[in-house]
């Protein structure tokens, strides 16, 4: 037997690092950033698009237009939201993020067209400013909730949950709990906030009917309400947003980002954005909404090319947060020591929830802030959401679409097995769907 | 005072002409026939009087900023919640999560209230004049809870700040809810916001309740209180 070290596959490096990790810190692990689990899930990388050849004529790319302009919240709300690109920034809160990444985000979707979002925490005076359309995320904690910003807002987002943590409440440790954030919350300073899980004022289905309500009536029915949710059990909770009166449904994967969670739910919680989209669809034809409750779907959205498949399967629109947060600059190969300090580097930091994020973006430090030059962050994001349109724009044009909502899945096939059970597209190869697909019509089985 | 009655109007209606009576000026306005409806006076940001002749549903006088609300009845669930200021009095029961995140202002309730009065307050006063259910002040933030009658399990559970004062008993604190020394502005406090009320603090012998500071940040020695917290 040769003497090179052998490994488990059992209690490999990240099994032991793990086990020695909790034995020292006497709780989960809590950390920031997305998935980093090892095992790939199911995901829009497993489906290819089928560009026009004989069959269909695509449309000349320098030359015939393609729509992407996007409206939201039209089942209802008097005043929709329409955004030129169906790319919008995602809730993140001042206090996972810094304000200079707050106000960038802001300006960076303007500049293009688009809108940003609230957070936990409340509506900062100069994301208002900076914003063309701001949605309002109203949350279990109702952490800095005021009257006056959800009337200046341009949505409502009832929050239940995220894709990161689904289930649970938003989590803030004390080390980025800075006087500013404890006073715009009513929390004491330096505590380590843990957000409740559930909303104070309502609990179940039933409940949110009257909620939303309540949101309309206070704001005469002019703003659209959205209803956001951690992706679980996807169709009967699209169903119930339906039933609810939502004008917009909001599902965020398991591949969702945040500023700081429980590792275990980051990893081995909800179900991934590939099969969230497919179950929403069939749930919102299934009521008989499709196109009439809009669906964004969020978590884990890197470029145009997943937007432009999550949209063929039937999301109107899409949420980027973490994408958005890595245009800003996170992650990139800059005050390297930084990083080193935080025993991490450049391309592998997920430690935002420590408030020492070498780029000012996941900190309170206002010396770290400055390293994120507002002006310079937003055109970043505003380039990124520019380059996600073309993209989408591209894929649509070469599949003979005038306007990216008519991706449809019809536009792709599965690459692999398991993504042709999830999403009922017929595998490459074959003209066969094997497994039932979420339910929907296929027009193209058999 | 202007009138407004309830009967053969939607929700919308009756809200639309509450706001166009207020725009127009008006500081006394009286609802009829509420009959529980649900989300009435919901997000008014003026000051105004009004008054419900009846009981009223979910939410009412939620997300206000200064408006003084009677409710000659009972109220539903999410009473007041989320208001910045003003000042909610109702005359009988109140339901689930009363004054539910309120930043400020203060909620009145003379006859009793169900689970989770006061959950994640922010601020201002709440005062019950019966007994409180389960779960009250949980999560509470800031704020002042006063409670003449006698409260359920899990009182105070898992504040962060803020005090609640108990006139009768309680079943059971909650994690992390500790009782202590009232002293002589405590008194004066709850002498002078009762008295404003109608109530006399002398016929009480309030307790205390406030955060043990347990919970603010975890303590891996501190195993128990927290095997209940997380």
């Amino acid at each position: 037997m040769s003497d090179l070290p052998r490994q488990s596959q059992v209690w490999n490096d990240s099994t032991i690092d793990d086990i020695q990790a909790k034995a020292e810190l006497g709780r989960y692990r809590i950390r920031g950033f997305s998935q980093l689990r090892e095992r790939p899930i199911p995901s829009f990388d497993d489906l290819t698009f089928l560009p026009c050849t004989l069959t269909r004529i695509p449309l000349e790319g320098y030359r015939e237009k393609c729509n992407t302009q996007t409206v939201l919240g039209a089942r209802f709300a008097s005043q929709p939201i329409v955004n030129d690109i169906p790319v919008m920034i995602t809730g993140m809160s001042f206090g996972a993020l810094s304000y200079n990444a707050k106000v960038a985000l802001a300006r960076g979707a303007r500049a293009a067209g688009t809108s940003s979002t609230t957070g936990d925490g409340g509506m900062l005076r100069a994301e208002r400013e900076n914003a063309k359309t701001l949605i309002y995320e109203v949350l279990p904690s109702r952490y800095g909730f005021d009257v006056h910003d959800l009337l200046a807002a341009d949505a409502i987002e009832l929050t239940i949950g995220q894709g990161a943590k689904p289930g649970t409440g938003g989590l803030l440790l004390g080390s980025k709990v800075s006087d500013e954030i404890a006073a715009r919350r009513d929390l004491p300073a330096g505590v380590d906030q843990r957000s409740p899980a559930r909303h104070p004022d309502w609990l179940g289905p039933d409940d949110m009917i009257l909620k939303i309500e309540e949101l309309r009536e206070a704001t005469s029915g002019r703003l659209p309400i959205f209803v956001k949710m951690g992706a679980t059990r996807v169709f009967d909770d699209v169903r119930l947003a339906w039933k609810a009166g939502a004008d917009v449904v909001v599902i965020d994967g398991m591949e969702g980002g945040t500023g700081a969670s429980p590792d275990l739910l980051l990893e081995h919680t909800g179900i991934p954005t590939l099969a969230a989209v497919c179950e929403a669809r069939a749930a919102l034809e299934d009521v008989g909404g499709y196109g009439q409750m809009q669906m964004i779907i969020a978590g884990g959205i890197r470029s145009g090319v997943d937007a432009a498949k999550a949209i063929a399967l039937g999301a109107d629109a899409v949420y980027i947060g973490t994408a958005a947060l890595i245009a800003l600059n996170c992650n990139r190969p800059l005050y390297l020591d930084d990083y080193r300090a935080l025993g991490t580097a450049p391309h592998h930091c997920h430690h935002c929830h420590t408030d020492r994020c070498p780029v000012g973006i996941t900190t309170q430090d206002p010396d770290l802030m400055q390293r994120l030059p507002i002006d310079e962050a937003a055109e970043r994001v505003t380039n990124f959401l520019h380059a996600m349109t073309l993209e989408i724009q591209m894929l649509a044009r070469a599949c003979a679409k005038a306007d990216v909502h008519d991706l449809e899945p019809e536009d792709m096939r599965a690459l692999t097995l398991e993504s042709s059970m999830i999403t009922g597209l017929p595998l490459v190869g074959t003209r066969r769907v094997f497994g039932g697909g979420p339910g929907w019509k296929r027009s193209t089985q058999d | 005072m202007e009138q407004i009655d309830c009967d053969n109007k939607t929700t919308r209606e009756i809200n639309t002409a509450l706001r166009a009576l207020i725009s127009q000026g008006e500081t006394e306005i009286c609802v009829r026939n509420p009959r529980a409806r649900h989300n009435l006076a919901v997000g008014l940001i003026q000051p105004a009087h009004i008054v419900f002749e009846g009981s009223v549903g979910y939410y009412c006088g939620g997300m206000g900023d200064g408006p003084t609300i009677e409710v000659h009845g009972s109220a539903g669930w999410g009473l007041a919640e989320g208001i910045m200021s003003g000042t909610i009095v109702v005359e009988k029961n109140a339901g689930n999560g009363a004054a539910a995140a309120i930043r400020g202002g203060t909620v009145i309730v003379r006859g009793d209230v169900s689970a989770r009065a006061g959950i994640s307050m922010k601020g201002g006063t709440i005062i019950v004049g019966g007994s409180v259910g389960y779960a009250t002040g949980f999560m509470m933030q800031k704020g002042t809870l006063i409670i003449l009658g006698n409260a359920g399990m899990a009182l105070g559970d898992s504040l962060y700040e803020g005090h609640i004062f108990l006139g009768g008993q309680v079943e059971e604190l909650g994690n992390d809810a500790v009782v202590a020394e009232t002293d002589s502005q405590d008194a004066v406090f709850l002498t002078q916001t009762l008295a404003a009320f109608g109530y006399d603090a002398a016929r009480y012998d309030f307790r205390k309740i406030v955060a043990g500071r347990k919970l603010w940040n975890f303590d891996k020695k501190d195993f128990e209180s927290w095997r209940v917290a997380l």
